[in-house]
């Protein structure tokens, strides 16, 4: 059983106490990061991932996988007690968790919030061990073309749920793109927008816009908001944290409906997050026996929605080390930190790095298990962060802001360039063009340009290679759709129009 | 008014995207030199078909924006997809701008008094602009942090940061 052997290499290395310790902080500044107003996951594991530098590389995932799912439950805690979502993907689950709060429920609200989670995550950890090695071994017979398709694809189908305007989700990410283009470029020795200046030559390190573009951009959000401070109503936890034997039974046909409509639409077709609830809140509304009470309150409202979130960003892993593919921002961030680690996420980093990949999945599995026990006991403890005033909070980011992008290469230069995309990033914000794009462009954009460059080789400069090759076809087409999908509907009302009219006459 | 003020942003803001794209795209026959080997796909490829794209998105985002079509789909879209919120407040830019010269300041200063004074400097600065309600309280919160960090990192992690003064006192 190959498969029982790699779980349990995969728990060897992440049972270590070292490891479990790593994993614990995780979850547990995750958590904070989650809690903490106006901190995003995006912002957090970028934040934190100077406290990684120093560590082994299985080490560090460990830590950035524990921050990710902390960071992704925490922001249901704000959501259900205060109103205020931590992240787009926790919007849905104020409506019936806040509700749920006032109603003096809101510790059954945050339990099922937190067994929810865990009951997607630890599906989403076993479909990966499950299909993981499979999906590697189908990628690793890919070749150039195929995979240049493949990161199109990504790409595409990312930045087209990113954001108001599709126009300008697309410049975000060429944005990334061009900006990813600067330094030497690995195959002619050719320099590219350097101006001359030697710490341009390695290029611009993702870090420095990543925190720039997220972190400082909050910083000056918080500061310009601050003169009209936002009502901050917080309820209170009445009563006893656990289920009912009611509500468990209300919760299980909704959180089974959530874990598998988030991970296949939010994980494997790629939607992400936020869709996948959405996605899942809508099916609540169709399908569960207590729909008419959605909206007033009901359990069903926080199960579905958690589920869904947290088995979509779990799915979205697979892809990232599977495929090497992020299928969302804080994916993209964890990408480019493996990447600064020398490691190169993908169908070879299951074959190569076996220890590596299934310690990982171990300590995801481990991580959940710890989530579901740090969370619950401690909810008194997260609601008091939100008590932090709102002015500290902004000059910690500020300082751990600059700590973290200084760290990396011991450059002034670096600081002054994180402020400049802090000023890009407000204006960004203020014109409304979605910022985490810009992030997954500049991971993908130099291994784009290289396998583009590399199937150009193979078929001696003809675009024909891509339309060859079926598999590069097909993806290629997902792509095109995934990107034309605003116009569909004209479309097809169009074509409908054009046939009915012949039998209508 | 705040849409007013929205829709003067989105226009300024697709004037520079367009702009961008167009120095870039100018940029890559400028500032990309020819490889010396020959290939079938030289350098400057790439990029320049990034700004030629970049160059087209930005355009018609443009076009948009100044003869007002395509709102209602978007927010359609904003719905389903959960698009964040956007910012229409009007921003308070001058304590912006004095944050953003402590930035700089703290940047520039960065390697000169090293990690610990400038981080103290940086955050009692920022809380003496932004809140002088407890400025007792912020300063032992300043002082805590920036030192405290200081010394995780740079003795307990083994991160190399910049010790500025402090060297001379022996740290």
């Amino acid at each position: 059983m190959d498969l029982l052997h790699n779980i349990a290499l995969g728990f060897s290395v992440a049972g270590t106490p070292f490891n479990l310790l790593l994993a614990f902080v995780g979850v547990f500044l995750g958590t904070v990061i989650g809690v903490l107003p106006g901190i995003g996951p995006m912002t957090g594991v970028a934040l934190l991932i100077p406290i990684c530098f120093g560590l082994p590389p299985s080490s560090a995932i460990i830590l950035m996988a524990g921050i990710y799912y902390g960071a992704m439950y925490g922001g249901s805690t704000t959501s259900i007690l205060v109103n205020t979502p931590g992240e787009s993907s926790s919007v849905v689950t104020c409506i019936d968790g806040h509700e749920m709060a006032k109603q003096g429920r809101a510790g059954p609200a945050l339990a099922a919030a937190a067994i929810g989670s865990f009951v997607a995550g630890t599906f989403a950890t076993i479909m990966l061990m499950a299909f993981g090695p499979l999906l590697a071994q189908v990628a690793l017979k890919f070749g150039p073309p195929e995979f240049f398709a493949l990161m199109v694809m990504g790409l595409t189908v990312v930045t087209s749920l990113a954001g108001r305007s599709m126009l300008k989700a697309v410049f975000s990410t060429l944005f990334g793109l061009a900006i990813a283009m600067v330094g030497i470029d690995l195959q002619s020795g050719v320099q590219r927008f350097t101006f001359g200046n030697i710490q341009f030559m390695d290029g611009i390190e993702f870090l420095v816009v990543a925190i720039g573009i997220f972190a400082l951009t909050e910083v000056f959000i918080n500061i310009a908001e601050m003169k009209n401070p936002k009502e901050v109503s917080m309820e209170k936890i009445k009563g006893g944290l656990w289920l009912t034997k009611e509500d468990w039974k209300r919760f299980w046909p909704s959180s089974i409906r959530g874990t598998l409509s988030g991970f296949f639409v939010g994980g494997i077709a790629g939607a992400g997050a936020a869709v996948a609830s959405f996605v899942s809140y809508g099916i609540e509304k169709r399908f569960s026996k207590h729909r008419k009470e959605l909206g007033t309150g009901a359990i069903e409202g926080v199960t579905g929605p958690e589920s869904a979130n947290n088995a979509a960003a779990g799915g979205s892993l697979i892809y990232l080390l599977c495929l090497g593919i992020p299928g969302s921002g804080t994916t993209a961030i964890m990408l480019g930190a493996l990447m600064m680690f020398g490691l190169q996420p993908g169908p070879l980093l299951f074959t190569q790095q076996p220890a590596f990949v299934w310690g990982l999945i171990a300590s995801m599995y481990i991580g959940n298990i710890m989530l579901l026990v740090l969370n619950l006991p401690l909810v008194g403890m997260w609601v008091k962060l939100l008590k932090v005033p709102e002015y500290l909070l902004t000059l910690f980011i500020l300082i751990f802001s600059f700590l973290g992008v200084y760290t990396m290469n011991n450059s002034v230069q670096d600081l002054v360039l994180m402020v400049i995309f802090g000023i890009v990033g407000y204006g960004m914000k203020r014109a409304d063009v979605p910022a985490a794009p810009i992030i997954l462009g500049m991971v993908l954009g130099k291994q784009m340009e290289e396998k583009f460059r590399q199937s150009m080789v193979i078929s001696d400069g003809s675009f024909g290679i891509f339309f060859s090759r079926p598999i590069a076809v097909v993806f290629l087409f997902i792509a095109f759709l995934s990107i034309t999908n605003p116009y569909w509907k004209p479309a097809i009302n169009g074509a409908k129009r054009l046939l009915s009219k012949p039998k209508a006459a | 008014m705040a849409r007013k003020v929205a829709k003067r942003e989105e226009r300024i803001a697709s004037v520079v995207m367009t702009t961008f794209a167009a120095a870039y795209l100018i940029g890559t026959f400028l500032f990309i030199p020819r490889a010396m080997i020959k290939q079938q796909v030289g350098p400057s490829a790439f990029p320049t078909a990034v700004g030629v794209i970049m160059l087209l998105v930005s355009v018609l985002y443009l076009i948009q924006q100044f003869r007002g079509i395509g709102k209602e789909a978007n927010e359609k879209r904003a719905a389903i997809i959960g698009a964040e919120e956007k910012v229409e407040t009007k921003a308070d830019l001058k304590t912006m701008g004095i944050v953003l010269a402590i930035m700089f300041a703290y940047a520039f200063l960065f390697d000169i008094l090293g990690y610990a004074i400038t981080t103290f400097l940086a955050f009692f600065i920022g809380t003496i602009v932004l809140n002088r309600k407890h400025l007792v309280r912020d300063a032992i919160i300043a002082f805590v942090a920036s030192f405290g960090l200081y010394f995780v990192f740079s003795l307990v992690l083994r991160v190399q940061l910049p010790a500025g003064p402090l060297s001379l006192l022996g740290f």
